[in-house]
């Protein structure tokens, strides 16, 4: 009898567990097709086609990445002192970083958008946004420098930016953040609805030099700004931007700023605000906000504070500003190559809405308004509609386009990119990202343009797709290869910082004008040193200054005596080379601050203050030729008072030891 | 007639036991849960006097969608379980002791209330912290619930739910399919005849176990044929389907089909597992109870319901503009 009844046990227990596992879906292993090392496989010595200028999040720098071989070219320092090249700590770039709140070392940068010429990307300029001490900055594309910060008044998380126009008319800066404006900012927070105001910004770029200014400023409802674009072609006067918490929640916006059915997208007709700018219906204000510029000639930045700024109202001043309601808290808000449809995501929506530049048009000559928002029309939602995208997929951020007439969404909850046609709104193609995808980018895919290819996605979790590296991980990009009318994943790649949104533009637009070395003869620093005869150390009071040169593989002078403690010594380094890549790297012991790379033709200064006395080694850091090892030199530092006579030499045979 | 039960039944009993005080310290039943950026997966466990598992992950992700936190202070079996699995051990040794099989008649009639109400109980708790939802949530779809399956397989939002027996369940179905055996066998030698199949209990598990029915499949434009009225489908925005409890699927082409269908009997409604609709909208599959119907002369169907289905009421209110319908319900349909 025991062994028949056993066997009945084993035999039904086996059923039983075997029956279940089959009703369990298998995952997708998101296997990558056999051709995909092919194109993405950029041989030795051999370009990339694209530039990807990739936004840092919470490092504040810009990441340039090559695309298709996802290969890391470059950090660029925006909003961050960066110590491995002197940024915010060397005496010329120590500017870049004042504000109004003092010298700040660190943003969150979110968001790049390319200069345009044409609403076609023209490689001149990148524009970036500091989202926690809100400015704007914009970057050379010759040089790969952070050339300007313009701090933004009246603003608080500067999310909603740095969109421009179709020709790089306006930079744009809208407020996540509501604030208190105005003469009394300290107002209790539950008095958000009465005192609190969003604002956005229109930054006037200067065509030919690029130079910022703060054109003029909407003051608008206390509600949180998140992202915008420009029109194009038929909507070029407008610019759109997404809002959500029109709850007016000043706690809790998980849960309070989520309530409504329908937050908005806001319509701008900024050629309307222009008018009144010119025709001074504008509020000229108080502010006090900084801006900073690096001169390339003199290779320094300076700081200046503006004092003033012209406020739009357009509760008072009608017809320019409207609101569209938008289904769930919009977060991306993008417009089509065409500039005809204009797309909102909800990020807590099950829909995709797609509005009609023409239709809103319509609505707003024939006053198609639901009431009003805060004194700006409201216009009806279906009159603005022009359809929606169903079931899409869960959580959709942000969308970009391939110029064949197909939008990309990515989806944050579901972790998937989808493709849709904007004409018919049905969903083409949908392919997962690892994991929980925020912004994507197409090459040129926000323009009038867009050059296709490729498409990135930046994702907000990365977990097990790389090897681990204890609790802190880099973030993961995936690449798809979106020319065919299936996408295909090509390749997974790590990013430095928390990558946001990102640009891209094919290779040829930026590196034919690259800037291979800063011809010393056009050196306008005041403390450059234009040859070794020229080295020299010069005290004044208790600033020593150091007009030291550096060339393959020496300083000059590299002997220097007679510092004191309690001395402030500038060693301002000039780089005598003229050739590609051969910059040189300055670093002294017991330096507060950071080294300084020095690029070939350019000076750069490093202020360092010995609190003892002995002698100080000082080194090239930079790799520069056989004999870098031997590129040092030494500082003596004597006792404050003492009375070592300042010297400063080499023993080089044809500069001899020049003396005071 | 013998009353007393054989040594080897004693024995095994005992053994049964032993087994539900395992069950005890084992966990019982588990929830896997999976979504894109959980490739490792999350897991629910139920041990007879607590929730383990990564019930503070869980916990934190559900606030989204408004369901409530779980807390095993919260529930009254966590108290009350552990006694009844420890009582129903502790009378299996009074069962081999007594030595009658009456009372091991009892004991076995009393595993089989256990198993029942546990389990209703269990469908209980998940029917109210699937629907239960916080009215002010942050994300909330129109109609959607987040009961998870009582067994099998169920994708909510971005997760699949699969409930399973743990360790301590598995032994507890174990528990079962051995008592069906010996009462099998025990009735069997009474008659002093076969008839009986071994097996019987073990289909009974299996019976038990369909949760996990076939969904709708999608139809095959071109080569599929309406199980009604015998045409071929013409119009991609009409139709829909039958799915039956032992998986067969009917597609029809229209509304009026699947209807007429089930009047007819064919297939019998004890037999329907589930009934879908085809998307007006293009989205995939509606289920019949969650489906927004819009009737209109306007809609011109394949065979004359002029019923569309639509998932939510937005693209329903889109469509009600342009084809001047009425809104119906299933229910209102099909009563």
């Amino acid at each position: 009898m025991q062994n028949p009844r056993l066997s009945f046990l084993i035999g039904g227990l086996l059923a039983v567990s075997m029956a279940i596992p089959s009703c369990k879906p298998k995952n997708e292993t998101g296997v990558i097709s056999s051709g995909a090392a092919e194109k993405t496989y950029v041989a030795p010595g051999k370009y990339d086609e694209f530039y990807n200028f990739v936004s840092g999040g919470f490092n504040g720098q810009v990441s340039v990445y090559g695309l298709p071989s996802g290969r890391l070219l470059k950090i660029i320092p925006v909003f961050s002192v960066f110590p491995e090249n002197g940024y915010g700590y060397s005496e010329e770039t120590k500017a870049m970083l004042n504000t109004s709140h003092g010298a700040v070392p660190w943003d969150d940068q979110h968001h790049l958008e390319l200069s345009q010429k044409d609403g076609t990307p023209d490689g001149r300029w990148l524009f970036a946004n500091a989202n926690n001490t809100p400015r704007v900055a914009r970057i050379n594309l010759a040089t790969f420098k952070t050339e300007e910060i313009l701090e933004l008044p009246n603003s608080a998380g500067n999310h909603s930016s740095p969109f421009c126009t179709e020709n790089t008319e306006y930079i744009v800066a809208g407020t996540r953040f509501s604030v208190p404006v105005g003469d009394n900012q300290d107002v209790p927070i539950n008095s958000y609805k009465k005192n609190f105001h969003g604002t956005v910004s229109f930054i006037k770029v200067d065509s030919v030099s690029g130079r910022l200014s703060l054109a003029f400023q909407l003051l608008l409802p206390g509600v949180n700004f998140d992202l915008s674009h420009a029109g194009k072609g038929a909507s070029h006067d407008w610019f759109f931007f997404s809002c959500y918490n029109t709850e007016q929640a000043h706690t809790l916006l998980e849960v309070n700023a989520s309530q409504r059915d329908k937050d908005f997208i806001m319509a701008v007709n900024w050629k309307k605000a222009e008018e009144y700018v010119r025709d001074h219906k504008g509020t000229a204000g108080k502010a006090s906000y900084v801006h900073n510029i690096y001169n390339e000639k003199t290779e320094s930045a300076s700081t200046t504070t503006e004092s003033q700024v012209i406020t739009l109202d357009p509760a008072q001043l009608k017809d320019f500003v409207y609101f569209i309601p938008c289904p769930k808290s919009p977060h991306g808000c993008d417009v089509d190559p065409s500039g005809e449809y204009i797309v909102g995501s909800g990020k807590l929506a099950a829909l995709i809405p797609v509005f009609s530049f023409t239709k809103i048009q319509k609505a707003i000559e024939d006053k198609q308004f639901d009431g009003d928002y805060g004194g700006i029309p409201v216009i009806k939602y279906a009159a603005a509609l022009y359809g929606e995208v169903q079931k899409p997929g869960l959580g959709p951020l942000h969308t970009e386009f391939d110029g064949n007439g197909n939008a990309y969404t990515s989806m944050f909850v579901s972790s998937e990119v989808v493709k849709w046609n904007i004409k018919d709104l049905k969903v083409i193609d949908r392919k997962p990202t690892y994991y929980s995808v925020g912004h994507l980018c197409i090459p040129g895919g926000d323009t009038k343009h867009p050059f296709g290819k490729y498409l990135i996605a930046y994702n907000k979790i990365t977990k097990d797709r790389y090897l681990p590296t204890g609790p802190e991980l880099a973030q993961s990009a995936q690449l798809y290869d979106i020319s065919g009318e299936k996408m295909e994943m090509i390749l997974d790649f790590p990013t430095v910082g928390e990558p946001h949104y990102a640009q891209a533009l094919p290779a040829d637009l930026i590196s034919k004008n690259s800037v291979k070395y800063y011809k010393i003869e056009e050196n306008g620093n005041p403390y450059s040193t234009k040859g070794e005869k020229l080295a020299k150390v010069v005290r004044e009071g208790n600033k020593v200054h150091v007009y030291i040169t550096a060339i393959r593989s020496h300083f000059v002078p590299d002997n220097i005596e007679g510092v004191r403690v309690g001395d402030e010594v500038y060693f301002h380094v000039t780089n005598l080379e003229q050739d590609w890549d051969i910059p040189h790297g300055f670093a002294v012991k017991g330096a507060a601050n950071a080294e300084i790379l020095i690029m070939p033709g350019e000076t750069c200064t490093l202020k360092w203050t010995p609190t003892e006395t002995g002698v100080y080694p000082i080194y090239c850091t930079d790799f520069c030729s056989a004999l870098h090892q031997e590129m040092q030199g030494y500082v003596r530092v004597s006792k404050a008072g003492s009375t070592t006579p300042l010297t400063f030499g080499t023993n080089l045979a044809d500069s001899a030891v020049v003396k005071n | 007639m013998q009353r007393r039960l054989s040594s080897s039944y004693r024995g095994v009993i005992l053994l049964l036991s032993l087994a539900m005080i395992a069950v005890l310290y084992l966990p019982i039943w588990k929830i896997e849960l999976s979504a894109p950026q959980y490739p490792e997966g999350l897991n629910l466990q139920i041990y007879a006097n607590r929730i383990g598992g990564d019930v503070d992950v869980v916990n934190g992700l559900n606030h989204y969608i408004g369901m409530h936190t779980l807390h095993t202070r919260d529930f009254v079996e966590f108290v009350v379980l552990p006694y009844i699995i420890g009582g129903f051990a502790v009378l299996g040794l009074l069962v081999a002791l007594v030595n009658r099989r009456v009372v091991f008649y009892a004991w076995v009639t009393l595993f089989v209330l256990i198993a029942f109400t546990s389990m209703i109980d269990f469908y209980r708790w998940e029917y109210n912290y699937g629907h239960n939802l916080d009215p002010e949530a942050p994300i909330q779809v129109p109609g959607m619930a987040y009961q998870p399956p009582l067994l099998g397989y169920k994708q909510l939002l971005n997760f699949g739910a699969y409930s399973i027996p743990d360790w301590g369940g598995w032994i507890f179905v174990g528990v079962g399919v051995v008592l069906a055996a010996l009462v099998v066998l025990d009735l069997r030698l009474r008659r002093r005849a076969g008839g009986v199949v071994p097996g019987v209990a073990a289909v009974c598990v299996l019976l038990s176990l369909q949760g996990c029915t076939a969904g709708p499949e999608p139809i095959r434009y071109g080569q599929d044929i309406c199980a009604f009225c015998k045409m071929g489908f013409t119009d991609k925005r009409y139709g829909g389907e039958l799915c039956t409890k032992k998986g067969k699927v009917y597609k029809y082409d229209d509304l009026h089909c699947l209807q007429e269908a089930l009047k007819a009997g064919s297939p019998g409604k004890g037999d329907v597992a589930g009934i879908y609709f085809v998307d007006f909208a293009g989205g995939p599959w509606v289920r019949a109870e969650q489906a927004y119907l819009l009737r209109s002369s306007e809609l011109h169907t394949p065979m004359g319901s002029d019923i569309a289905a639509f998932a939510d009421s937005v693209s329903f209110r889109m469509n009600q503009g342009k084809f001047n319908g009425q809104l119906l319900t299933w229910k209102d349909l099909y009563r």
